[in-house]
């Protein structure tokens, strides 16, 4: 076999997802199957071995295995990391509890924070201190260190965060605070330390950072290193590739040292995939939408290109709002993540108050009618018995559903103690799970200053297509565009752009005294440690960004250079692309004031993403034929056409209601809405009218 | 023009909020100063045409949101709106026409589209330095507060008054962080223009007036609605004030607040005079602190505007309250921040599940540094702890929370970079809450150093911590309601010997701070409390075993609740509180 594969693969909180793109002829094959929480990399070689099926071998001819996973952010989520010792300078134990002590709401008293992830019993303070001109105040206490350790064994802690203040101007304390913990305690207790994590000043922020990353990084790191070895073993010979939150790269062995970059890799693989449509289409602006089982990520994408932050909040705890969740500061695509998913859980409240989410079912035990025991009803459930979802057609088959238990579940916990008949019930929870996406999507938009009037909403993951449709007509959204493999999008995703690594030196350079041969020395640095991770192959590219403020500031803009200086001039033409940044975002110039280089940043990427999409179609499924799908408006079953997504042929156009079903998900199309088939399969919807069901009082 | 209906509406209202809030995200991202960049002491607004405001941004302390309005009137009088023109900026920091002290500068702009005058933006901030006595109640009158800026214009038709900058730069300490600063601020007023601009072009509107006049009446008809909610009657409250410095008589503070169908009006008449040390409000900032209180009480469905505003009406005689020049007003919040507590004590009975608790951050404890560092470097700061928040019906105070006002703490590390101070601590200060069904939040212990190795600063480091002695025998101490205990007040000392607070000392090197900012009183009878959160508190080393048998009825061994003897213990109390109660009558 002389055909070159990338293989993208994604781990969702309920199904594992992959694309296998053949460069040579752009051919596309996917794949699905459930994810298997306790060992997730068992689901990738599951898909691995069917995937090896249809193209035997592929795997050994693979140059690029790229993942995502949102183990992450969902050990986050569910609180379902290790339990987590924090280790501080003495005094400082508390950091973690006190936040910033602001409110992110002047107007609400009853505003709620997450509770920290290490309770206080789990905090110690060691003594040490160092200045924050680095030198060492009072040595750091090794006695004392070893005290902590027997507390955190006494404890059965698998982790340690370490963060002490100032130890981004001289970490030794901490590496050797580390070193005795290590030595102290067993082999399988993880450490995560500040300053390697997190190199910021201010302590909350690294804190917070520093201690998500522990939480996270016993359960990644034996995930990654299982995969990593299974993969070996089934004959990949190159790197496995990770995708960052920032949608860049890094290496698997990179990620199982700083789990934390990988906080939003699923949904950034998302959001690249949004942006390939976006660029295939030429959609200007457009909110992406990926629900899966766990969670719902929405993004909004200007000109094509996905907003980009440099910290991100993990587990908003109120409303969404900013300010409201736990601060990691790594670069982000700034998204919003709400706990909505086909496995989020309905259930009644002590006022007998319908909520929806956001705990999971997960893949174990799953919705009620993945008949793997799961008690509790869920979105899908709900899905299942308006139908929407065909029980025998789930995975194209592989996975039959069990309507009864799904009509039985939703009867005992929703329907029976309200008294209202099951489809009533069922339509409740999805009508309130889309709610709550809008809601969510909502109040981002505003805080970005968007119109959604004007965003293409882009649906993807296994519930969104579902979904999308009733969130575009809540959001007023013009148009809905279900992309290609729109089940597996994330996992296409991760192979759309040519997998960019990037690394940073911090720096202090008065740019009056910047001497071009010295900055790029520096630059042949940092060069050096994108080649240290990536290797050398042919065709690599590099860019190069360099980090100026003002000096009294503290916030940086990144200028885009043509690459490492090479005369004299090249320090003029920076300084003038600062100040055109500068005047371009502010408006005006701090003439005068001094401008330094900060930071010098070089991004690595080799081969190519893919352009366009050839789906394979494989094997004729199955004739569809008629459907009883759940009309609201009448309360009662009506007969829908259903077709198979992969027999609508490119440029028709057709009117609703109909259900387009495919393997991964289905699109229920209703009753004057308009589809369009385009090119490499997308399917366009066009919405009427800005109907909203927002009001301007709301509750009033 | 296309029409108004409610979704747009809704979209443009908050889209001019995120516009504010971008305006605020650019200020920060450009300052010079930890005042903004971490203390977030500033806000932004947007005003129509006529001067009315129609939003602030999201970030901001609430000292501010009631004051924006009345600058702006302020700013209308003496630049009437029809002699305004584009490229125009005003400038002030005059205490009665602003925010009721010299620190914060206040910008404002009018926003054209075309020749046509649409609306105004507002910056106020914080500055690190006026000159003057530095962040004294010492000073007896305006004149020792620092550089005073009437309303100006510091852009002319968009040609910069240089004679204002020259005056400014020359007069207050650190002027290029102060002047840097300012700049931040224009930069907030900027991005707020030309967001306003993009918005009604994207949207093709001529100006700001339909907007306006519907989230105005929105916002005031939503107001008027919870008002009525509430049941009418006049509630009052009083308080006595402790020194502020050793000696001065105590500040009382006599509030009247009459619910009126859709109205509220709150009365200070019966309040203290004003007094010769520099904690005096002006009208603008008891108008400011009073509203927001009502607003927290009201819990508005719809974001702040001037609409809201309109139905709270503050009546305030000559005095504390409503200070005349040449007052000093320095320290205003030391006052001003105690009047949301007194407005919600006087609104319990009538709102019970919509009050706190007394607050430990309540008056703001802050200190103030200036020195000079080991390598030479001046340096001028001031950092802020907060305390705990008081309990409410439905849940614990946090711990250490900004209340009422809302700024953030500068975190130590950026503190300590400017410097030459050493925090030895900044931790949760154990049995510092106040009992209650749901407890007070708890407060925290600030230990600060200044070295003396070879990072020691060549000359002692002027230091003055801000605050008041609450203490439970103290005339005002930070209370708990329903049944709540209060909190265990404030500590502070110098190298272990009680120190006064708002005193300027000479901190030298190996001298040692200890601050204990206390926390917040509780909400409901502690016996009440359910003891394994109690429990929980002793785990977690927050509360002695004893102060939990003591307050709560709980026995904890060896951090585990014996419940059994709890319930032993809180029967015998009931018991003997029962007795207790029955002698009483």
């Amino acid at each position: 076999m002389s055909a070159v594969y990338s293989l993208g693969v994604d781990i969702g909180g309920t199904f594992t997802d992959f694309t296998l793109y053949n460069h040579a002829t752009g051919e596309v094959l996917v794949e699905k199957v459930l994810t298997t929480p306790g060992a997730p990399y068992e689901a990738v070689f599951t898909g691995i071995e069917q995937l090896e099926k249809t193209l035997p071998g592929f795997l050994a001819n693979a140059n690029r295995v790229t993942h995502a996973t949102t183990l992450v952010t969902n050990a986050i989520l569910e609180r379902k990391g290790a339990p987590t010792a924090l280790v501080t300078t003495r005094g400082f134990r508390d950091v973690l509890e006190t936040r910033l002590e602001n409110r992110y709401d002047v107007y609400d008293l009853n505003i709620r924070f997450p509770e920290p992830i290490v309770p206080r019993e789990h905090r110690f303070g060691v003594t040490e201190r160092v200045y924050s001109d680095g030198a060492v105040k009072t040595p750091l206490s090794e006695a004392e260190v070893r005290a902590v350790a027997a507390r955190i064994r006494e404890a059965g802690l698998k982790s340690v965060a370490i963060c002490f203040i100032h130890a981004c101007r001289n970490p030794e304390h901490e590496r050797r605070a580390a070193g005795i913990l290590r030595e102290e305690l067993p082999g399988d207790v993880a450490f995560s330390v500040s300053h390697e994590v997190s190199p910021e000043p201010r302590e909350y922020q690294r804190s917070s950072t520093t201690v998500l990353d522990a939480y996270v990084k016993p359960p990644v790191s034996k995930y990654l290193a299982s995969l990593e070895s299974g993969l070996k073993a089934r004959g990949y010979r190159n790197t496995l590739e990770m995708m960052l939150s920032n949608g860049g790269s890094t290496s698997a062995r990179n990620a199982r040292d700083f789990p934390i970059q990988l906080i939003e890799s699923g949904p950034a693989a998302g959001v690249e995939a949004s942006g390939w449509t976006c660029r295939l289409f030429g959609i200007q602006d457009a909110l992406s939408f990926d629900m899966g089982g766990t969670t719902a990520k929405l993004c909004i994408l200007r000109d094509g290109i996905p907003e980009r932050a440099r910290k991100f909040e993990a587990a908003r705890e109120h409303r969404f709002v900013a300010g409201s969740g736990m601060p990691v500061t790594v670069p982000v695509y700034d998204l919003v993540e709400i706990g909505a998913g086909g496995g989020s859980i309905a259930s009644l409240d002590g006022l007998n108050l319908l909520s929806v989410g956001p705990v999971s079912a997960s893949s174990v035990p799953g919705p009620a009618c993945y008949g793997r025991g799961g008690m509790d009803p869920t979105v899908t459930d709900a899905d299942l018995v308006l139908g929407y979802l065909d029980p025998e057609y789930f995975l194209g088959g592989d996975m039959p559903l069990d309507l009864q238990a799904a009509r039985d579940a939703i009867g005992a916990r929703i329907a029976g103690p309200l008294d209202i008949p099951v489809e009533e019930a069922a339509y409740a929870i999805v009508d309130l799970v889309n709610e709550t996406m809008a809601a969510a999507a909502r109040l981002h938009i505003a805080e970005k200053g968007c119109d959604p009037r004007k965003l293409t909403l882009i649906a993807f993951g296994g519930a969104g297509p579902l979904h999308a449709l009733e969130l575009g007509r809540k959001l007023g959204c013009p148009a809905v565009v279900f992309p290609p493999c729109a089940g597996v999008m994330s996992s296409l995703g991760l192979l759309t752009a040519p997998p960019a690594f990037e690394r940073m030196k911090t720096v202090k350079i008065p740019l009056e005294e910047a001497n071009h041969q010295a900055i790029a020395g520096q630059f042949s640095d940092v060069h050096g440690d994108v080649i240290r991770i990536i290797g050398r192959h042919d065709d690599m590219q590099f860019r190069h960004v360099a980090e100026l403020w003002y000096r009294g500031q503290e916030y940086p803009l990144d200028v885009q250079l043509e690459g490492p200086p090479s005369a004299p001039g090249d320090i003029t033409v920076m300084r003038q692309k600062f100040l055109d940044r500068y005047k371009e975002l502010y408006g005006r110039l701090d003439e005068g004031n001094v401008i330094e280089v900060v930071a010098l940043r070089v991004i690595g990427s080799f081969g190519e993403g893919i352009a366009e999409v050839r789906l394979d179609k494989g094997t004729k499924d199955r004739n569809f034929d008629k459907r009883q799908v759940y009309d609201h408006a009448t309360r009662a079953f009506a007969e829908v056409d259903v077709v198979s997504r992969a027999d609508l042929p490119i440029g028709r156009t057709i009117e609703g209601p109909l259900v387009i079903q495919d393997r991964e998900s289905g699109i229920v199309v209703r009753k004057g809405n308009r589809l369009t088939v385009r090119e490499n399969g997308a399917i366009f919807v066009e919405l009427h009218g800005g109907t909203t069901e927002q009001a301007v009082e709301e509750g009033s | 023009m296309k029409a108004l209906d409610v979704i747009l509406t809704k979209i443009l209202w908050s889209r001019l909020i995120s516009i504010a809030d971008e305006a605020a995200i650019g200020m920060v991202r450009s300052c010079y100063s930890i005042n903004l960049r971490d203390f977030r002491d500033y806000c932004i607004g947007i005003f129509d045409a006529r001067g009315s405001m129609l939003v602030h941004c999201t970030d901001t302390t609430p000292g501010f949101i009631g004051i924006m309005p009345e600058v702006m009137r302020n700013f209308l009088a003496k630049y009437p709106v029809d002699t305004v023109v584009s490229g125009d900026v005003f400038v002030t920091n005059d205490a009665w026409l602003g925010t009721g002290h010299l620190p914060d500068i206040t910008i404002a702009a009018p926003v054209f589209n075309g020749s046509v005058l649409i609306g105004f933006v507002v910056c106020v901030a914080h500055h690190l330095d006026i000159g003057g006595r530095m962040a004294s109640v010492h000073s007896r009158d305006m004149y020792e507060e620092g550089l005073r800026i009437p309303i100006l214009k510091l852009y002319d038709a968009g040609k910069r008054n240089d004679t204002i900058f020259e005056f400014l730069r020359v007069n207050v300490r650190f002027s290029h962080k102060v002047i840097g600063d300012v700049n931040a601020q224009l930069v907030a007023i900027e991005s707020c223009r030309k967001g306003v601009l993009k918005m009604i072009e994207e949207y093709e509107f001529d100006n700001l007036d339909l907007l306006a006049d519907t989230i105005l009446a929105l916002g005031e008809r939503s107001t008027r609605q919870q008002i009525r909610a509430l049941p009418n009657g006049v509630y009052r409250n009083a308080a006595k004030l402790p020194p502020f410095v050793p000696g001065a008589a105590p500040i009382e503070i006599v509030v009247a607040v009459t619910v009126d169908d859709d109205e509220v009006s709150v009365d200070y008449t019966g309040s203290s005079p004003e007094v010769d040390i520099a904690v005096n409000n002006t009208f603008t900032m008891t108008v400011s602190y009073t509203s927001y209180a009502v607003q927290l009480v009201l819990n508005p469905a719809v974001p702040n505007n001037a609409g809201c505003l309109a139905p709270i009406k503050v009546v305030a005689p000559r005095g504390i309250l409503n200070c005349q020049p040449p007052a000093p007003t320095w320290g205003r919040a030391m006052v001003a921040h105690y009047l949301p507590e007194i407005v919600l004590k006087a609104l319990a009975e009538a709102v019970p599940d919509r009050v706190v608790a007394g607050s430990g951050s309540i008056p703001f404890h802050a200190i103030y540094f200036k020195g000079k560092r080991a390598d030479g470097e001046d340096f001028l700061t001031f950092v802020a702890h907060m305390g705990g928040l008081g309990g409410s019906a439905s849940r614990d105070g946090y711990s250490c929370l900004s209340f009422p006002f809302n700024i953030a703490s500068i975190p130590v590390e950026a503190i300590e970079n400017e410097t030459c101070i050493v925090f030895e601590s900044k931790e949760l200060a154990p049995d510092t809450a106040g009992e209650g069904r749901h407890r007070g939040g708890y407060g925290q212990e600030i230990i600060i150093r200044v070295p003396d190795d070879d990072h020691a600063p060549p000359k002692p480091v002027q230091t003055t911590v801000r605050g008041v002695n609450r203490s439970p025998a103290s005339i005002f101490p930070i209370a708990g309601c329903f049944g709540g205990r209060p909190a265990s007040g404030p500590d502070f000392t110098l190298n272990g010997k009680a120190a006064d607070y708002n005193h300027v000392y000479d901190f030298a090197p190996g001298d040692v701070i200890r601050l204990v900012v206390p926390g917040g009183g509780g909400f409901g009878d502690p016996m009440e409390r359910q003891p394994e959160l109690v429990a929980g508190d002793v785990r977690a080393g927050l509360l002695t075993p004893g102060n939990a048998r003591a307050q709560y009825g709980v026995v904890v061994r060896e951090n585990r609740l014996d419940a059994e003897a709890t319930d032993r213990l809180r029967r015998e109390k009931s018991v003997i509180n029962r007795q207790l109660e029955e002698k009483g009558r």
